[in-house]
């Protein structure tokens, strides 16, 4: 294998897929890059078996070929290079050699053979989809997915795919989010991700691109014209979200987003470490903040709001009502209730948007 | 007409009787005589012993001495002169005050008095078997020197029960142990058969007379307890949880200065290990207890080894409270070595009071380990200090080691996380206020019938900790809110895990005891050893660990904390 690459093109291509390339791995060939030559240039791929990468960039082949080159290495190289042509050859399985003005570095890597296969996928099949509206349900709803290993599912963020829309849930069983976003989908599918493979693709994919998406047997792929993302699917049944999204909240809250976090983040600073409690109480006109943790303290806060219904006094984690409040795009919030031991709701208020966008928050016991 | 059958005892006949309660072997008689230094205000007592107390037990003060006049009186049963009226017995200061005991010794042998008041002149009375006293003149500097031999060589009964010289030996060594624990301020020394047994200086507090007792390593191990809990103080001297059990055990109680046996106090003050000892092992307690004199209540037993308090509970918990205090403080963990286990050599505090030259900011100052210790020093409860982490490494998955000026400390994660948790569980149970999250999605347990009664048992506490939890038909829970401890905390396996451990420990449920259910759970909530921990998540629990009130030890009275000093290791690279 033998060809010629630009510095810039070398760089690009690396900066695509060495995220991919885990840092840690029982299986050293995993911590290599796959280089192969195309008709339209190279081919660099990484993996760590549940996630892969792989991209195309402009080269000028002389010998056909593939290799894998430790990827840390080649990156570190190619950060450092000079503003020249970048010559890279291949003699035998293992030899690699970098040219690039007067530095020559040769490296050490391993056959093509020991890298693993990526999953057969054919994008005959695949359904084309906006990466922009991608993107958008990605970045509203994956932070809702548990960290927490007991329930592999939840760690995964469920993508509904219709003939009209697409929607994406996450949900740790203490809270969740939900969008939805109006598009011209495909037959009717379920599939749950890994958040990881989602942070790839929200940041290998510009927003303008249209997506090839198809799925194999416990794969999906992902591709646009030069690069794409596969990933391992989580198998489900996703829990049924539907059932536990209230719909009979009567009381309703309108609160400026702005004013809210920052009160929120007053009261977090007298709120347990561990349970982040804090507690709301809202009355017509006026919400209340109350904090007390034993050993520490005390603190008391209020905001002036739109509410109706009842008053109701109602603990959360904070933490988790900061983070929801991160995601929601309007400057003011909808909070609907029904009683203290409920789930809440949390939406955008006077959100132009044509998506639809839900999160929701169980509550933490208040003892009196 | 026959004999009267109900007579008067002679009075000889009945100080023989009361020589039953009060003297019942001649640990009681040494006992006895010393107290009665030690009310005549003896500042050196010296006691010769001989075949363990059968041939002779001698006892020689520096006090006030008795005149002529008032020497023979003492001899007469209720002659005292501690007290006068009833009234006194409230509240009532000196050692002995009932009149029975010399009265008592005399009846049952040979004894003799030699004594001499400030200014006047020696006496010397000699009683044998209850005769009456023979007076005569002696010289003798101040003080008064009892002499007792023969004991009970007129009373068989008694002498058949002795044991050999050696068990009524140890039987006085006991008894003056517990006077050299209480007067630590009086000097005494002890002979037996001629050789010295006993030699203590006058000591500056407990832990000095420990040393001089029983050796410096024994009282080195000691933690001092100081605290005060409105009208009763609490001072002295507890085991550290580590060594408990690897030592034969000591336990001394006073009140007001008196030596007492009380199983409440006992009870109260290892009720503040709970959770820091394996159980089964009792540790070692010297304590002594300062109340108001009109809450207590001596004149219960001859030998006033009981005593009788007005507030036993109040009394109770501040012992409870003390001991606690005393085993949350840095020297009573499994050290070897300086305390203070978190402190960042930085921190080392200097001492109050010393100022800081100017030198010594340039030129790095040698660390002082915090080795100065006093049983008058009070542990500083105000104020929660800075805890400064330092750089923390994780070995194995398990531990956690940081290095300070005088060692490498290792933690152990998943014990230290049980403390943490343990300490919050209960807080949070005692105060009812456990956070609770509510479930989107519902848990359901199935139990094994085992399982189910477990449940059943420990409910009230399962919800006390935060788990919302509904019996959903037959053996079947609903869980509805959970407590989140931690973020990695898993709710679903913590309550099978605790439910499974229940199942073998029917006691526990059955009892109630909510710290050892609580304790069982904290060990199933907390982390385990061979997760690998990300730095702040170290940071957090070494800031937790710190916090506790009993950061040394994890809730089965394991050490969660091993100090291994640089002297040692030093030693062992051979660079010293």
């Amino acid at each position: 294998m033998r060809f010629t690459i630009s510095r810039e093109k070398l760089q690009e291509g690396l900066a695509a897929v060495s995220p991919a390339v885990p840092s840690k791995t029982t299986l050293p060939v995993l911590a290599n890059l796959l280089v192969q030559t195309t008709d339209r240039g190279i081919r660099i791929s990484g993996t760590d078996l549940d996630i892969a990468v792989s991209t195309e960039v402009a080269a000028e082949i002389d010998t056909p070929g593939a290799i894998t080159i430790p990827a840390r290495k080649l990156s570190e190289i190619a950060r450092e290079l000079p503003a020249a042509p970048v010559k890279l050859s291949s003699s035998g399985d293992q030899r690699v050699t970098l040219e690039c003005g007067r530095s020559k570095f040769k490296l050490l890597g391993l056959p093509k053979s020991e890298f693993p296969s990526f999953p057969a996928i054919q994008f005959d099949k695949a359904v084309r989809i906006p990466s922009g509206e991608l993107q958008k349900l990605i970045h509203h709803t994956s932070f809702a997915a548990s960290t927490e290993e007991s329930r592999p599912i939840l760690n995964g963020v469920l993508w509904e795919i219709r003939s009209d829309l697409m929607r994406m849930v996450a949900t740790n069983g203490h809270r969740l989010a939900k969008m939805e976003v109006p598009v011209k989908g495909g037959k009717q599918t379920d599939l749950i991700i890994p958040p990881k493979a989602l942070e790839q693709i929200r940041r290998l994919f510009p927003a303008e691109e249209e997506l090839e998406v198809a799925q194999g047997e416990n794969h999906l792929g992902f591709r646009s014209p030069f690069t794409s993302v596969y990933t391992r699917l989580i198998e489900g049944p996703y829990p049924g979200y539907d059932q536990v999204i209230p719909k009979d909240n009567d009381k309703v809250a309108l609160l400026d987003k702005a004013a809210f976090i920052s009160a929120l983040k007053r009261m977090s600073v007298v709120a347990s470490d561990q349970t982040h409690r804090i507690r709301l109480s809202f009355n017509a006109g006026m919400l209340k903040f109350a904090v007390s943790t034993p050993d520490l303290g005390e603190a008391q806060d209020e905001l002036p709001i739109r509410y109706t219904g009842d008053p109701i006094e109602i603990g959360f984690n904070a933490a988790y009502l900061l983070e929801i409040l991160r995601y929601l795009p309007t400057d003011e919030v909808r909070m609907t209730f029904r009683a203290p031991e409920r789930a809440s709701t949390v939406e955008p208020e006077g959100w132009t948007d044509p998506s639809k966008y839900l999160t929701l928050l169980m509550p933490l016991r208040l003892v009196d | 007409m026959s004999a009267p059958r109900i007579a008067v005892l002679p009075g000889a006949v009945a100080d023989q009787i009361a020589a039953g309660e009060v003297i019942e072997r001649p640990a009681s008689v040494v006992k006895e005589l010393v107290e009665n230094a030690l009310d005549a205000g003896a500042t050196a007592i010296h006691v010769d012993v001989m075949e363990g107390g059968r041939a002779l037990i001698r006892v020689s003060d520096d006090g006030s001495g008795m005149d002529a006049v008032n020497a023979p009186v003492a001899i007469a049963r209720h002659a005292t002169s501690k007290i006068r009226a009833a009234a006194d017995l409230v509240g009532v200061a000196s050692y002995g005050f009932r009149g029975e005991a010399l009265p008592a010794i005399a009846s049952v042998s040979r004894l003799a008095i030699e004594t001499a008041p400030a200014h006047g002149a020696g006496t010397r009375v000699v009683v044998h078997a209850g005769a009456p006293a023979v007076v005569t003149e002696a010289a003798r500097r101040q003080g008064t020197t009892v002499t007792v031999e023969s004991l009970f060589a007129n009373a068989p009964a008694r002498q058949r029960f002795l044991k050999g010289a050696r068990a009524e030996w140890r039987a006085i060594i006991d008894a003056l142990t517990i006077v050299a624990l209480i007067r630590r301020d009086v000097r005494l020394t002890v002979t037996h058969d001629g050789k010295e047994q006993l030699a203590l200086p006058t000591a500056s507090g407990l832990r000095e007379r420990v040393g001089a007792l029983w050796g410096h390593t024994v009282a080195e191990r000691l933690v001092a307890v100081d605290d005060v809990a409105g009208p009763i103080r609490v001072a002295g001297l507890v085991e550290r949880p580590a060594d408990v059990g690897t030592a034969s055990r000591r336990v001394f109680l006073s009140v007001n200065g008196r030596a007492i046996r009380d199983a409440g106090i006992v009870r109260a003050a290892e009720a503040a290990y709970r959770s820091a000892i394996p159980s089964g092992v009792r540790p070692s307690l010297l304590l002594d207890i300062t109340l108001p004199v009109a809450d207590v209540d001596v004149n219960v037993h001859p030998a006033k080894t009981e005593v009788r308090f007005a507030d036993r509970w109040t009394l109770e918990r501040a012992v409870e409270r003390a001991v606690r205090r005393a085993l949350g403080t840095e020297d009573a963990e499994a050290s070897l070595g300086a305390r203070s286990w978190w402190q960042a050599p930085a921190a080392t505090p200097a001492p109050l009071g010393r100022e800081v030259e100017p030198s010594a900011l340039i030129e790095t100052p040698a660390p002082t380990p915090l080795f100065a210790q006093s049983d008058d020093a009070p542990t500083p409860v105000d104020g929660e200090p800075e805890i400064v982490v330092p750089p923390l490494v994780q070995l194995r998955r398990t531990f956690l080691m940081f290095e300070r000026d005088d060692a490498v400390v290792l933690i152990d994660q998943h014990s230290a996380h049980e403390r943490v948790l343990y300490e919050r569980f209960l807080g949070e149970f005692e105060r009812g206020d456990a956070a609770s999250q509510a479930l989107l999605f519902p848990l359901t347990l199935h139990l094994s019938p085992a399982e189910a009664e477990a449940f059943e048992q420990a409910a009230a506490f399962i919800r006390g900790v935060g788990y919302q939890v509904e019996s959903f038909g037959g053996s079947a829970l609903l869980v509805h809110a959970v407590p989140t401890p931690h973020p990695r905390f898993d709710a679903e396996r913590c309550l099978r895990e605790t439910l499974a451990a229940l199942t073998g420990d029917r006691a526990a449920a059955s009892h109630g005891k909510h710290e050892r259910l609580i304790a069982t759970m904290a060990c199933k909530a907390a982390i385990k050893a061979g997760e690998a921990l990300r730095v702040d998540e170290m940071n957090a629990l070494f800031v937790a660990l710190a916090r506790t009130t009993l950061p040394a030890h994890d809730v089965h009275g394991r050490a969660t904390v091993v100090q291994l000093g640089w002297d040692e290791i030093e030693r062992r690279f051979g660079r010293r």
